[in-house]
């Protein structure tokens, strides 16, 4: 007897959700936010957010789209979406037009500084070891990609390929424990 | 499997998992995502800092050539020859040496050169035909396979250090000693014999070439080369050779910096020979002999043109100034190669004579004038002070104040706008009259004088400005030439002359290309990897009727390809952090003494925010020290402090290759080692490689008046005998640079580290 293959109803309805999303926030208010960092910190942003000044005449200004890759310039890995919310979750085209300044921009980045749940390198193995299915260390590299490029805050296949090159071994394998050395290292 | 598309049949996950994701499979995309993204930016982070410091540090040389290069038009325009310095730099600028063209022509003459049996390379007949050409330019190219291996060792980072190209590896030098019959090596005789011809050509172009598209040819247009016959050949590849059917406009820097200048100019004059009317070179602030005798041309014509070098030199001086200065298309598109000012007339630049600016950082000489001239056209500002007996240096490190970090340009942006509201008539009004020269004495009317001056500040202009984001047009004092203009300018300067856009070079961009000034303004690069392997892509611009600009974009070099993003950035750091230590170490006493500032009770720890300010301010750099100090400064730091003996103890362990007992002598060494280059390459007229004793010593005092140092003779009699490597009294010059070439000595192989002053 055929084995029957039935696929089991997807639950169409229910919206999957993309990522296990912070409980609905109250929008995020800059003046809630207290500032804790030493004033050698403070010093240390401004030379990095000065990096990422493209203005005419040195304003210290920033735009919006520049804001999450300064936070992770400085060592945060926020989500997209928690760098959209400390923006004020703003249009997508406003993203290259509407500024920020080195005030504004202290307190969001105070309040990644401060979210918990960062990851640590155990957790990040950890997560890898979901899709370990042999149990030996390794995870394919097909699926690891297909998982990054339709998951959770989607990859772009050249984003994909960046992150995987010189990973996999002959057999598409990749050691995931190397590999998250490997990110985290950069 | 029914559902879902698989990228292999490896995927695991069967159909029915798809319905329900595990929350840990979940969470674990997401984190590998957020990290992903974060080593992204902090990749981006350290590559534009890596930027950055390449940057600075190449325009900072840039000014200090200038500075250098004025300090002798100074010495020559004040002082008799009664006064030896001023002989020697006359003698330098070979002034002795003026002839007629057709005496020059005798002496260019090919005609009793012998090409020997044992050539085998190619042999080029007259007038050329497109065989002729193709095999030209596949025998450099079988060079550049051999001499693969021998470019790996060929860095920036030699570059930036001797910043004149001193990085010869052995094997290369050997194969460039052996005699003008190398396989792949054009012969003198053909060199002097295609670059007659070109000289020839030029000399009936105009100072500006108009050209159209017609109908559906599309012309192509390049920007630096410097001596990148890898790119250059890759453009080729990609694009087709030029021909009728397919025009190329080459904008100028064919030379410089990477090891092919020579063939570079050989391949392009060739094709120029060949289509006159399809090929167009427009001039950039490379061609130049002074130039070239800083940045690495001149050696490298010297190098594998022992006999004939000379001569190939002289001819090229010639035909340098005699290349177009700009290319119009359809009457609508400008290109030329550094940019314009707002006193920019291509009126003035159609009419003017060329080829009598034979280097644009020297004004013509005219008697007893030229002194305003020069003053006038480079970099006027009213800021700085000068005194009747001492002309303004262009400086910063004459009594102008200490700007702010935010101050300083970094992205060629300047903070000052139109400081200088005086016109060059204005100026020259004022010098005269402050030398006290009566006009009597200059049998030439005060008109012509001007005349000169404003269209030598044309010219200048055109081959050294830059773009800036504000409006207004000011000095361009980061590189020492020509301004840097605004979005108004562009305007003003385009509506005039009714044109739409302009095309410029001159700037390395990161993707070969950059727009500003809302799109009316067009950088083009095509020099590759032009800072190191992995810096930056190269890329052409094709432009049909439409006149709109289509973009090909290229990296040369087979070793980019393989090396991920992150390994490129990596070794781009390496170098450029490795430049900037070099120059940290050259600078170790300042930066003592101006910690020290800082640390008023001697305690020998400052904190990092001073650490910061001390070195901005003592290097002149404008860089994210803050960001860059984890990568400077490797000693821990506590609570915010380092101490900064230990620091500098650290930069030590880059030392040059040799055993000077004085320090201080070492440390002006290093830090003037590409003027004293400058000057060594001026004072060997005769090309030898060779200078004796005398001209040593009278190197060290030119330059220690132009640094206003004492130098005693006694340390440079000291110096010049333990130089004296052959031991035969004079000194060669290659050699020398090679010594001082900073390497990094394991802490292991050094006796006893200087100990901080």
């Amino acid at each position: 007897m055929a084995p029957k293959k039935k696929e089991e109803p997807k639950p169409a309805a229910a919206p999957k959700p993309p990522e296990p999303e912070p409980p609905k926030e109250p929008e995020f208010n800059p003046a809630e936010v207290k500032l804790e960092f030493t004033a050698e910190q403070i010093e240390d942003f401004k030379d990095a957010f000065q990096l990422f000044d493209r203005t005419p005449t040195n304003e210290m200004k920033i735009t919006y789209a520049q804001c999450g890759d300064l936070i992770r310039a400085l060592g945060q890995n926020p989500t997209n979406a928690e760098v959209m919310h400390v923006l004020g979750k703003p249009k997508a085209e406003d993203m290259n037009v509407k500024m920020l300044d080195f005030d504004q921009f202290l307190p969001m980045h105070q309040h990644i500084c401060k979210a918990k749940d960062r990851g640590t390198f155990e957790d990040f193995v950890e997560g890898l070891r979901v899709f370990d299915k042999e149990g030996n260390g390794t995870v394919m590299g097909a699926e690891l990609r297909h998982v990054l490029a339709t998951l959770g805050e989607k990859m772009k296949e050249d984003e994909v390929e960046q992150l995987m090159a010189g990973q996999e071994d002959a057999n598409g394998c990749i050691n995931y424990e190397a590999f998250v050395k490997h990110i985290m290292a950069g | 499997m029914g559902c879902g598309v698989t990228k292999s049949n490896q995927l695991q996950l069967k159909p029915c998992d798809r319905g329900n994701i595990s929350v840990p499979a979940m969470r674990a995309a997401l984190l590998i995502q957020r990290w992903y993204r974060q080593y992204v930016a902090r990749l981006e982070m350290r590559r534009r800092c890596t930027w950055n410091i390449f940057q600075s540090i190449e325009y900072s040389g840039q000014q200090d050539h200038i500075k250098l290069y004025n300090f002798f038009g100074y010495l020559m325009d004040h002082f008799s020859s009664a006064n030896s310095q001023r002989n020697l730099v006359s003698q330098m600028f070979g002034e002795s040496e003026v002839f007629q063209d057709a005496e020059w022509e005798r002496r260019f003459c090919y005609k009793d050169i012998e090409v020997p049996d044992v050539y085998t390379g190619p042999h080029l007949s007259f007038p050329l035909s497109i065989s002729n050409v193709t095999e030209l330019v596949h025998a450099f190219k079988n060079k550049q396979v051999q001499s693969f291996l021998s470019k790996q060792q060929n860095s920036f980072m030699y570059m930036l250090q001797s910043q004149s190209f001193s990085s010869v590896s052995g094997s290369c030098r050997s194969e460039c000693l052996s005699a003008d019959v190398s396989p792949q090596k054009l012969h003198a005789r053909y060199v002097l014999q295609l670059l007659g011809k070109t000289w020839t050509l030029l000399r009936l172009m105009p100072n500006i070439s108009h050209v159209g598209t017609c109908r559906h040819k599309e012309i192509t247009i390049c920007g630096d080369l410097h001596g990148h016959l890898e790119d250059l050949l890759l453009i080729f590849y990609k694009n087709g050779f030029p021909s009728a059917e397919t025009p190329y406009v080459f904008n100028g820097d064919f030379v410089d910096r990477g090891k092919e200048s020579i063939e570079i100019l050989l391949v392009l004059f060739a094709f120029l020979l060949l289509y006159p009317h399809n090929v167009h070179l427009n001039r950039g602030n490379h061609e130049d002999h002074i130039v070239n005798l800083r940045y690495g041309f001149t050696k490298e014509v010297l190098g594998k043109y022992q006999v004939h070098g000379k001569m190939i030199l002289k001819l090229l001086q010639k035909i340098f100034s005699w290349l177009p200065l700009a290319t119009v298309i359809d009457q609508k598109v400008l290109i030329l190669h550094g940019g314009i000012s707002d006193k920019t007339d291509l009126n003035v630049i159609a009419k003017l004579d060329r080829h009598r600016f034979v280097s644009a950082l020297r004004p013509l000489k005219r008697k007893g004038a030229s002194a305003m001239l020069k003053e006038a056209a480079l970099s006027a500002d009213g800021d700085e002070e000068f005194s009747a007996g001492r002309r303004r240096v262009q400086s910063l490190s004459h009594g102008t104040p200490l700007r702010l970090r935010q101050e300083l340009p970094r992205h060629s942006v300047h903070s000052e706008s139109g400081r200088t509201g005086r016109s060059v008539e204005e100026e020259l009004r004022e010098r005269r009259r402050l030398a006290g020269l009566s006009l009597s004495s200059d049998s030439d009317p005060a008109e012509v004088l001007e005349t000169d001056a404003d269209e030598w500040k044309q010219i200048v202009d055109v081959l050294w400005s830059d773009p800036m984001s504000q409006n207004g047009c000011v000095p361009n004092k980061v590189r020492g030439g020509g301004c840097y203009w605004g979005p108004d300018v562009t305007q003003e300067v385009l509506d005039r002359h009714k044109l739409q856009l302009l095309i410029r070079s001159h700037e390395c961009k990161q993707e070969g290309y950059e727009f500003c000034h809302n799109g009316r303004v067009l950088t083009i690069f095509s020099a590759s990897n032009y800072y190191d392997v992995g810096s930056n892509r190269g890329a052409y611009i094709r432009l049909g009727p439409d006149l709109i600009p289509h973009f090909k974009q290229f990296q040369a070099s087979r070793s980019t390809r393989e090396l991920t993003l992150r390994q490129s950035v990596g070794r781009t750091e390496r170098s450029a952090l490795q430049a900037l230590r070099m120059q940290l170490f050259a600078h170790k006493s300042a930066l003592i003494r101006e910690f020290q500032e800082y640390d008023p009770q001697r305690t020998g720890l400052i904190s990092v925010k001073h650490w910061a300010a001390a070195v901005e301010k003592v290097l002149r750099l404008a860089l994210p020290w803050r960001v860059l100090r984890s990568q400077l400064v490797t000693s821990s730091t506590q609570d915010g402090t380092l101490n900064y003996h230990d620091w500098v103890n650290q930069l030590s362990v880059i030392q040059p290759n040799t055993e000077i007992a004085n320090t201080s002598l070492l440390e002006t060494l290093y830090k003037h080692h590409s003027n004293l280059e400058s000057i060594f390459r001026m004072i060997d007229t005769d090309h030898s490689g060779l200078i004796s004793f005398e001209e040593f010593r009278q190197t060290w005092k030119l330059l220690s008046s132009h640094l206003q140092t004492d130098i005693s003779d006694k340390a440079i009699s000291d110096l010049a005998e333990s130089i004296d490597f052959n031991k035969d009294g004079s000194i060669d010059i290659n050699e020398f640079m090679e010594a001082f070439r900073l390497v990094e000595h394991s802490r292991a192989e050094m006796e006893v580290l200087p100990s901080p002053e």
